[in-house]
């Protein structure tokens, strides 16, 4: 079995859940993809949405005439205005993801990657059946409809990072779409800000979704420590870690408001999961996060 | 050695270095514990953050006191503290350390060996060579360190008696060569011939102190049977307060165990130095003490032997007058009865009644003819090791018993007649007695002068007649004759028994003649003069313990010395045995008094009361490593390391190191996992030999035997087991092949034992000597003779070449011969019963019912049979088309063989198939 499959199946799991996802299509001028969102009113579109007399001015290539030689009415064949959104990924593949606190057997935890993954593939079923179009932020996977980008999403996230805090991937963004950004939001913060400014610029709106362990919230370490990140290029030495507690705890809660903060500036939603919970929550989360306004 | 608070140090100085301990408390405060790496993301937020004390995470107080406690007790216990030091008793040079080691510091041994110890510690410390030297056991002292003695302690025993002028001269010898030394004596507390000697020798070379207990030693005199009852005599070496010791006598139950069959409390009164007390004991009792202690006294000198003295035989006494009216003084038993009174049971009756009574002796006085029964009886108790004591008379002389032939119960052929010498109607004078002979067990006895025979029955000249005189007259003629019948003997005694043919009961000598004879046995302790001419062999002799061992090849005593001369290394007190005849010696006589050793008022005396040193060092470093695995535990808890998982890890280990796994119990699941291996499925099954080749190929051909069975028939072995004969378990197996090589191994007898159970219960052991190719049948080979040594144990019926028409020819195949890898010669099965017949009709006999337990034969099968992993044959056989056919019929035999074990004559019933179908058919 390869490694993304059960990943994939996992992900059908969790996502079987909850009710297909409809991304709020906002902006429909500007969007040269077309999706499958019916707008309940005639327009470009695929799909059939009902025969109408011939109006004066209407071509007479647009007559249908199977529909008008049944009588003596000309009809004219609409259909329905449809839009697709478009929804881009980043889940964060670095190496400080690769962490978990608890490995006993019984209580372990999964790794912070793992759950990334996890919510990010099952938010991506959700969408791709409710017709999204999903992919990668970045040049690598642009967005597509169906079950093999689902495959392809599956692939990609398989991939480690070696870099210990991957920066987001903000290139390539397509305007007016949506973003999910899944990652622990540890490392610098000016990568993050970039990125999230670009995203407003082009009018991008998303979801910023931080996956911590539990230790990383409570810092239960005593005695003397020394602190290495996953990757190993930083590392901090102290006589007695339970005195940090506090310090740390107190920077955690910047960063998070920081990260609030951008949020509230641009336009995205800000939420924080831990390993610890369920994902099932996170994922609920993230629909209604993306799914906002239009229900 | 220093001594501190009560506490010696053999290295003071060391103790220095606890000073050393407040620099320690302060160095291991300063550091901290080691640190932990741990991965951990949030790294990134604790970058630049400092902690806000450099030394915060210092060790905790109760951790540092652990620790310096433990390097304190390092310390203390490195310098060698001793708990009760011995203080120096001063002197340097030579030390002999001398002891008397007798019996009477049997009972005390352990506390002299720990003061010897003590000083060989204390002179080992000053440097001093130390010699030991036992007076009962002397040798030349050899100064040597006071370490080579040490081990040598426990060595050092006592002697079961107390040392011998011999003895003592040789050790004043060897002090005559050695220079000076001091001398420290552990002295017994009893007196002896010379020790004052010894004394003075010593305290020329060098000063002496004497160490002796001041309690008493208590001995025990020989039990002495007076007026019914045992008088018992317990003696003490310094009188003192009144005090109670009870005597137990010791002896077999009726069931042969040992045990305390009476006790007796004797009490010496305050200032008496004797105790006696009276035992009365049955006489049944009396009969199998043998011997009495002192309860807690645990020497040779509280022990005393019993022997023949407290044991009354019983002597059955018939003569043929008793319905006679006559004279006392006339009765054949008159002498007799006054002879043994005094110290044996006297049994009156019909013979045929007393016999059952088993009495040690039976006395016929002139009794002539005896009833078959009667007769036939008292040969048979005579040979179960009776004394039939015969005395003569008119009746014996007119008789014609013992005249022509040799009468079983009578020494001798006797003369018609016999003879009367110096008498009124004789001529000569009445002879008296030759000195007795010095194989007879009258020798040694005095002849008194007025001893004479007037008359006598006499022997015929036979030619073993000079072996069984053992008195005889002064011209030569017997007058008491002997011989051996079984166990017992038969005596007799050419004159009556009254003073009519003699004066012989009249005199003492008649009286000891019948003690030598074990008809009555002495009351009291012999004198020299009565085992003059004896010699006795010690049965079992008395360590100084009291205790009773073997003799082992001690060499034989003479009489007078076993009774006066004193004990030593060639006499020990024990058992001795003569004839049936039986002395104990014991180490206090009837006269022998306890003197308690007395010294001079230079020589210091001191107790024997020593308290041991204690050396602590052990355990100041053991409890120091305890506390060091603490500190284990503790830095490994601080530091946070010690939690969950490895705690329980901790745990498990601490718990393992008490918990050893049990051996046992993998063994029983190994037996039952072979046990089903072996149960599951059809198993053959090979003996292994101990020659591993030769187990291969038995494995190889029983598994290509296997396969054969599996492609040809409906037998579908599994995978064929080595079995061993001792320890595995046979009934599983339908069939055994035993391979035969020259040196394997002659299985136990309890391995025989379960090979006749398996053969018994329908079991078959295929016997293979494989070498058909260079020899015959039998014991030409040496394959053959081991075969026959294998096979002797074992339950086989008789044998015979396999018959042409046994119906191992027909179980699957058709087969005329047996081939294997040689086709040599017969094999041989069970031999058909002498009365098989062939029927007419039927091609063949009805054989054996059931299957045979053996099949002989040298074939060499295991190797046409073999195959390897792949399938092919592993050995060659013959050669080109005829080998591989004679492969096949190996083959074949071999699927014969199995199917006659499974279907036993199956077969051979199959003869009435067609008279079964021929009855269906009506």
């Amino acid at each position: 079995m390869r490694p993304d499959s059960d990943l994939r199946q996992r992900s059908e799991i969790e996502a079987s859940a909850l009710p297909p996802l409809l991304a709020r299509a906002e902006h429909l001028a500007g969007t040269v993809l077309l999706g499958d969102h019916g707008r309940r009113r005639a327009g470009l579109g695929d799909d059939f949405w009902q025969y109408r007399p011939a109006q004066i001015g209407d071509s007479r290539r647009l007559i249908d005439h199977r529909r008008s030689a049944r009588g003596d009415m000309q009809f004219v064949r609409e259909r329905e205005w449809q839009i697709a959104q478009s929804v881009m990924m980043w889940v964060d593949q670095g190496a400080s993801m690769r962490f978990t606190s608890d490995t006993s057997p019984k209580t372990a935890l999964p790794e912070k990657i793992d759950r990334a993954r996890l919510l990010g593939l099952a938010t991506s079923v959700l969408l791709i059946r409710g017709g999204e179009r999903v992919g990668l932020t970045g040049t690598s996977l642009p967005p597509r409809r169906g079950n093999m980008q689902i495959r392809r999403l599956a692939e990609f996230f398989t991939i480690d990072d070696d870099t210990d805090y991957a920066p987001p991937e903000h290139r390539a963004m397509i305007p007016h779409a949506r973003a999910v950004f899944l990652s622990d939001f540890l490392g610098d913060m000016t990568e993050v800000r970039l990125a999230l400014t670009k995203a407003a610029d082009r009018g991008v709106r998303g979801v910023l979704l931080q996956v911590l362990d539990p230790s990383e919230e409570m810092f239960p370490f005593h005695g003397r420590t020394i602190f290495e990140s996953v990757g190993g290029t930083m590392r901090h030495e102290t006589l007695k870690a339970g005195d940090l507690r506090a310090r740390y705890q107190e920077r955690l809660a910047a960063r998070k408001d920081e990260l609030m903060g951008l949020c509230r500036a641009t336009g995205w939603q800000f939420g924080t999961h831990h390993t610890g919970e369920s994902a099932q929550s996170a994922l609920l989360w993230l629909y209604r996060a993306l799914d906002g306004g239009t229900s | 050695m220093t001594v501190i608070a009560g506490i010696g140090f053999s290295a003071p100085w060391l103790l220095l270095a606890l000073l050393a301990l407040p620099i320690l408390w302060i160095i291991l405060r300063a550091v901290p514990p080691a640190p932990i790496r741990r991965r951990f993301p949030g790294v990134a937020l604790l970058l630049g953050l400092s902690d806000e004390d450099t030394v915060t995470d210092r060790t905790p107080w109760w951790l540092l006191l652990l620790r310096i406690l433990a390097v304190a007790a390092v310390i203390v216990g490195l310098a060698g503290p001793v708990l009760n030091p011995q203080r120096d008793a001063g002197g340097s040079g030579p030390l002999l350390i001398l002891l008397d080691g007798t019996w009477a510091g049997a009972t005390r041994w352990s506390d002299k060996q720990d003061l010897v110890a003590v000083q060989l510690a204390e002179a080992g410390r000053a440097n001093r060579p130390v010699a030991i030297l036992r007076l009962s056991d002397p040798e030349a002292p050899s100064f040597q360190a006071a370490d080579a003695w040490q081990a040598r302690i426990a060595g050092l025993r006592p002697m079961p008696y107390a040392p011998t002028e011999t003895q003592i001269d040789s050790v004043l010898a060897t002090f005559d060569a050695a220079s000076g030394f001091d001398t420290h004596w552990i002295s017994d507390g009893l007196d002896y011939a010379g020790r004052d000697r010894v004394r003075a020798a010593l305290q020329a070379k060098g000063d002496l102190r004497v160490y002796q207990t001041g309690s008493a030693v208590i001995g025990l005199a020989p039990a002495v049977f007076e007026d019914g009852a045992v008088t018992l005599t317990a003696r003490r070496s310094v009188p003192g307060a009144a005090r109670d010791v009870v005597i137990l006598a010791q002896g077999r139950d009726p069931a042969g165990i040992e045990r305390t069959l009476a006790t007796a409390t004797a009490t010496f009164d305050a200032g008496e130095r004797e105790a006696q007390v009276a035992l009365s004991l049955p006489s049944e009792l009396r009969a199998r003490v043998t011997r009495f202690e002192v309860q807690g006294q645990n020497s040779a000198g509280a022990t005393s032997l019993a022997d023949d003295s407290l044991r009354r035989r019983e002597v059955a006494l018939i003569s043929g007058r008793d319905d006679r009216e006559g004279l006392q003084l006339l009765s054949p038993l008159h002498y007799l009865n006054q002879a043994l009174m005094p110290s044996a049971e006297l049994l009156n009756g019909a013979l045929i009644d007393l016999l059952p009574a088993n009495p040690d002796a039976v006395v016929l006085a002139d009794v002539a003819t005896l009833s078959d029964a009667e007769a036939e009886s008292l040969a048979a108790w005579v040979e179960e090791g009776g004394l039939l004591l015969r005395f003569a008379g008119p009746r014996l002389a007119a008789s014609d018993i013992s005249r022509e032939d040799e009468d079983p119960l009578m020494p001798v052929r006797l003369r018609a007649g016999g003879r009367s010498v110096g008498g009124a109607m004789s001529w000569g004078e009445p002879k008296g007695l030759a000195p007795f002979a010095e194989g007879s067990p009258f020798y040694g006895l005095s002849i008194p002068e007025d001893v004479t025979v007037n008359a006598q029955v006499m022997a015929q000249p036979d030619p073993t007649l000079a072996d069984r005189v053992i008195a005889s007259l002064a011209d030569g003629t017997p007058l008491v004759t002997r011989k051996a019948l079984g166990q017992g003997q038969v005596v007799l005694f050419h004159v009556t028994a009254n003073a009519e043919w003699s004066t012989l009961p009249l005199s003492g000598l008649f009286v000891e003649m019948l003690e030598r004879l074990a008809v009555s046995s002495t009351a009291g302790a012999p004198t020299a003069v009565d085992l003059e001419g004896t010699t006795w062999e010690p049965v079992q002799v008395l360590d100084a313990y009291g205790a009773l061992e073997d003799a082992g090849t001690r060499p034989g005593v003479a009489g007078p010395d076993l009774a006066e001369a004193p004990l030593g290394p060639d006499l020990a007190p024990g058992i001795y045995d003569s004839g049936d005849r039986r002395l104990a010696r014991n180490v206090i006589g009837a006269e022998t008094a306890l003197t308690p050793a007395s010294w001079p008022e230079d020589v210091p005396v001191e107790g024997l009361g020593t308290i041991g040193e204690k050396p602590l060092g052990g355990i100041l470093l053991t409890l120091a490593l305890a506390m060091l695995a603490a500190d284990i535990l503790a830095s490994l808890a601080l530091s946070g390391r010690l939690r969950g998982q490895r705690a329980a890890t901790a745990a498990a280990i601490l718990l393992a190191l008490g918990l050893l796994p049990h051996p046992g119990q993998a063994q029983v699941v190994n037996d039952e996992a072979a046990a089903l291996l072996a149960t599951e499925e059809l198993v053959l099954a090979h003996v292994i030999t101990g020659d591993a080749q030769v187990d291969e190929l038995a494995q190889a051909g029983l598994s290509g035997l296997g396969d054969v069975l599996r492609y040809r028939t409906s037998v579908e072995p599994g995978e064929p087991m080595a079995v061993n004969l001792e320890t595995d378990e046979l009934a599983f197996f339908p069939m055994l092949y035993w391979p035969v090589t020259p040196d394997q191994p002659i299985p136990s007898a309890e391995a025989y034992a379960r090979l006749n159970t398996y053969l018994r219960s329908g079991g078959l052991i295929v016997f293979d000597t494989r070498d058909a190719d260079v020899a015959g049948f039998g014991a030409s080979s040496p394959n053959g003779r081991r075969l026959q040594q294998l096979a002797a144990p074992l339950d086989i019926p008789p044998l015979e070449p396999v018959p042409h028409d046994h119906v191992l020819t027909r179980t699957f195949y058709l087969l005329q011969d047996f081939p294997g890898r040689y086709a040599g010669r017969d094999v041989w099965v069970e031999a058909a019963p002498p009365d098989a017949e062939q029927v007419d009709g039927m091609p063949f006999r009805n054989l054996n019912d059931g299957v045979t337990p053996v099949i002989i034969g040298g074939n060499d099968w295991a190797g046409a049979w073999a195959v390897d992993a792949s399938g092919r044959a592993m050995l060659p056989v013959g050669r080109g088309f005829a080998g591989e056919r004679q492969r096949e019929l190996a083959n074949r035999f071999g699927v014969n063989l199995v199917m006659h074990v499974l279907t036993g004559n199956y077969k051979s019933d199959q003869v009435h198939v067609p008279a079964l179908l021929d009855r269906l058919g009506q």
